[in-house]
């Protein structure tokens, strides 16, 4: 077991899977000599040089459709949007070629793609660099979305998506790159559409998408104080999304709330808590409560920045309200 | 512009008031400096100025006369001639939002329990599985949660407090559809077909309904009885380990409540009874059937005193005082299966005759087992006696929601100073009176007065024979 940051591990599960197999490579702006923005790929050029990490100019749409066709023809890339926002430029490649490939081909055609990119509200990052969009990929039948929160996740969800023939999403929110976190030696895998209960808990289930488990935890400390036991759940995966373990959770505790710093409307938070009513409808005390971010794009000024997301104090009256209904 | 009338922060402290009274109507013209209305602040009333000029104009959903509201809550508005009345604007939210419609939003009001479109209270879906779990009627119960939507935990709690009840059929004859063999089979078997019915809504219960119901709760039974003695350890040489019962832990659940919810005082007063046992004992010479008891007897007097003292024969309900113009009082029974408090109704309208004739049957009926539901509710007061076991004073808990309770002790003959200027004494028969009452409803001295008062007629009983 060794401590490492949420992006070390994530960048050792990459560095194992190329070296493992030579037919995987990374594109990206910055990605190469640089290292990456977020050092996503530190050290891996002077092993691997130019041919397997390749710095592209700014043309999202190209190089994306370039790897849809690396793919296609037997290769497997890593697109290293460096911020998910960055990604939008290319949804016409992803949406209408990536995701449908594999089916228009009858499966002559394989997609094994890993798109990661940095996503979430970071101090002053503004409205073109806080975007999340996991939604969006939620919605389409062909992704995989997995947003890991801890570093052994984040190195083993990085190798399984790695290892995974169809397009996987792979989500890291900013403010989780510096955490440190215990890493497993050896080979570690984690797999797909499984959640993990980061607390045990009895009075109610608290779900938190990306960095809001850790707020969710920060908040389930100070209900502690207070009596309440709260559970948060940590999904990993929200497609496929493990709704059975949040099942499981409801039963016991009857109320369940839902912190998710994207926007409400039709977001992981949304289909959580309709996935719970239609399947876990008798074991509800109180309706599913989500805790959003404020519906609006993310402000520059950091005054503007004080009420736009859930936080801990934030979530601990959402559980005080919920456990009053 | 219109004026906007809001609730004044009268004192550093005020949180809230209340409306007491308007002194203007609604359409009265205003001036600037007239009395506009009055505020009750904690104990104390005051008058409030109008501090602008126009036509008072009270909307609909302005707080009620005696509603306890927020300081700065708009009560009222007062416009120019002709000016329309502002309606309620609501904050502006940080994101742009689209404008909210014209109506005023009425205030939530928590009193009043969510209702489904078809007049039921609103329920909790897990609540309504545990109801039909543990075979709650729920269509009666108050709702805990904040909208008034019943939850799990009220469902529990009236499971809990249905398991005292004995299993014999409700005392109203059920009014659902039943088979009429049904019906019969329910009554032999001991089977209550309004719990039966909620378990099975929308449908005629029908015989095999009751017999799988009955074998259910026997099964119950049988299950627990061993699950009781599995559980038992082997206890300690000279220990004996028993399971609780129904009685015992309704009653446990009851006493601590009342133990940290009440602010109980008790009083005592000695009362010279020399008069009650004598009127007693002219009774009991009559050769009457049935010789009224010691709490039948007094069971009229405090009743009589009840009806002087009316903030004593009162609950609290939601956010109102109730008075209750009956008084139904509760006697407490020791029996075989533990305390129970039968309620003799109406004591006040009865003739002690009659007290004593409905107070014997349900003693009765109370240690036999064979008391209904609605006998042990509804008791505006309760009497407890110690005295047979030698008990000169204690201090009883107080029957929630009731506000206070008697407790009497032995009647003992004492020597007792009559006349202390003429050094003059006399054997007694005095009684010592343990009223606890409860000091959220009602305080010291009116609640020592109510117990002077059953001190006087229990003194001169001829005094409330002639009330």
């Amino acid at each position: 077991m060794r401590e490492m940051t949420f992006v070390d591990a994530a960048r050792e599960g990459l560095a194992e899977e190329m070296a493992r197999d030579a037919s995987i490579f990374v594109v990206g702006e910055g990605i190469g000599a640089r290292g990456g923005n977020f050092n996503t790929t530190v050290g891996l050029y002077d092993l691997y040089g130019e041919q397997r990490l390749r710095d592209t100019p700014i043309s999202e749409r190209g190089f994306t459709s370039m790897c849809v066709g690396a793919a296609a023809t037997g290769a497997r890339p890593v697109i290293d949007f460096m911020f998910i926002d960055f990604m939008t430029d290319a949804f016409g490649e992803m949406f209408n070629q990536m995701a449908k490939l594999q089916w228009m081909s009858s499966g002559r055609l394989k997609m094994p793609v890993v798109v990661r990119g940095c996503v979430g509200v970071g101090p002053s990052n503004a409205a073109h660099h806080s975007g999340n969009y996991s939604p969006f990929f939620m919605h389409i039948p062909g992704f995989h979305v997995v947003m890991p929160t801890t570093p052994a996740d984040a190195k083993g969800l990085m190798k399984t998506a790695i290892r995974s023939d169809d397009p996987v999403l792979f989500l890291e929110h900013k403010n989780l790159l510096p955490l440190k976190g215990p890493v497993p030696d050896g080979e570690h895998l984690v797999p797909l559409g499984k959640a993990a209960i980061a607390r045990e808990g009895k009075d109610v289930t608290l779900v938190g998408i990306a960095f809001m488990v850790k707020q969710a935890l920060a908040a389930a400390d100070q209900l502690a104080k207070d009596g309440i036991s709260a559970e948060v759940i940590d999904p990993r995966s929200l497609a496929p999304l493990d709704i059975d373990t949040v099942l499981a959770s409801v039963h016991k505790t009857g109320r369940l709330l839902v912190v998710d710093e994207d926007f409400a409307p039709c977001g992981a938070a949304a289909e959580i808590a309709t996935q719970v009513m239609e399947r876990g409808f008798d074991d509800l005390d109180a309706p599913v409560k989500r805790l959003n971010g404020l519906f609006c794009p993310a402000p520059y000024s950091p005054a503007l920045m004080q009420n736009l997301l859930p936080t801990p104090p934030t979530i601990v009256q959402a559980v005080r309200d919920l456990l009053a209904e | 512009m219109a004026f906007e009338v809001m609730m004044p922060r009268l004192g550093w402290n005020m949180e809230v008031g209340a409306l007491a009274t308007w002194r203007k109507q609604d359409g009265d013209a205003v001036e600037a400096g007239e009395i506009l209305f009055e505020v009750e602040s904690d104990k104390a009333v005051q008058e409030v100025e109008a501090l602008d000029s126009g036509i008072l104009r009270i909307p609909p959903d302005s707080p009620a006369l005696g509603q306890t509201v927020p300081v700065g809550t708009v009560l009222a508005y007062l416009v120019k001639p002709g000016e329309a009345v502002p309606v309620q604007a609501k904050p502006a939210a940080a994101a742009p939002a689209p404008v909210q419609p014209q109506a005023p939003a009425p205030t939530v009001r928590d009193e009043a329990p969510r209702r489904t479109a078809r007049q039921q209270p609103a329920i909790s879906p897990r609540a309504a599985r545990v109801a039909s779990e543990l075979g709650v009627d729920w269509t009666g119960l108050k709702g805990s949660g904040r909208t008034g939507r019943i939850v799990e935990r009220d469902v529990r709690q009236a499971a809990t407090a249905l398991a005292a009840q004995p299993l014999a059929p409700a005392a109203a004859p059920f009014s659902g559809r039943v088979s009429p063999v049904a019906r019969r089979v329910a009554e032999e078997l001991g089977v209550d077909l309004a719990q039966l019915a909620a378990q099975l809504p929308g449908r005629r219960i029908e015989r095999a309904d009751v017999e799988a119901a009955a074998q259910a709760a026997a099964d119950q039974r049988a299950a627990a009885q061993e699950a009781a003695k599995k559980a038992a350890a082997p206890a300690p040489a000279g220990a004996r380990t028993l399971p609780i019962s129904q009685v015992r832990r309704v009653t446990a659940e009851r006493m601590a409540t009342a133990a940290h919810t009440t602010a109980a005082v008790t009083l005592t007063t000695e009362a010279d009874a020399t008069e009650l046992v004598r009127l007693r004992q002219q009774l009991k010479d009559n050769g009457a059937t049935v010789v009224p008891s010691y709490n039948d007897l007094l069971g009229k007097l405090t009743a009589q005193a009840l009806l002087e003292h009316p903030q004593v024969n009162a609950r609290f309900e939601g956010e109102t005082i109730i008075q209750s113009g009956a008084v139904n009082i509760g006697i407490a029974v020791d029996t075989e299966r533990g305390l129970l408090v039968p309620v003799v109704r109406d004591v006040q309208a009865k003739s002690l005759r009659q007290v004593a004739e409905v107070s014997a049957r349900l003693i009765d009926q109370a240690r036999t087992g064979h008391i209904s539901m609605d006998d042990l509710r509804g008791g505006t007061f309760t009497i407890t006696n110690l005295g047979m076991y030698e008990i000169d004073a204690f201090s009883p808990i107080i029957n929630l929601p009731e506000c206070a309770v008697l407790g009497v002790g032995r009647i003992v003959a004492k020597q007792v100073v009559l006349d202390p200027e003429a050094e003059k004494v006399a054997i007694r028969r005095m009684m010592f009176l343990s009223l606890t009452f409860d000091h959220r409803l009602v305080d010291g001295a009116p609640a020592a007065r109510f117990l002077q008062r059953v001190k006087l007629y229990v003194e001169k009983p001829y005094l409330w024979l002639t009330q």
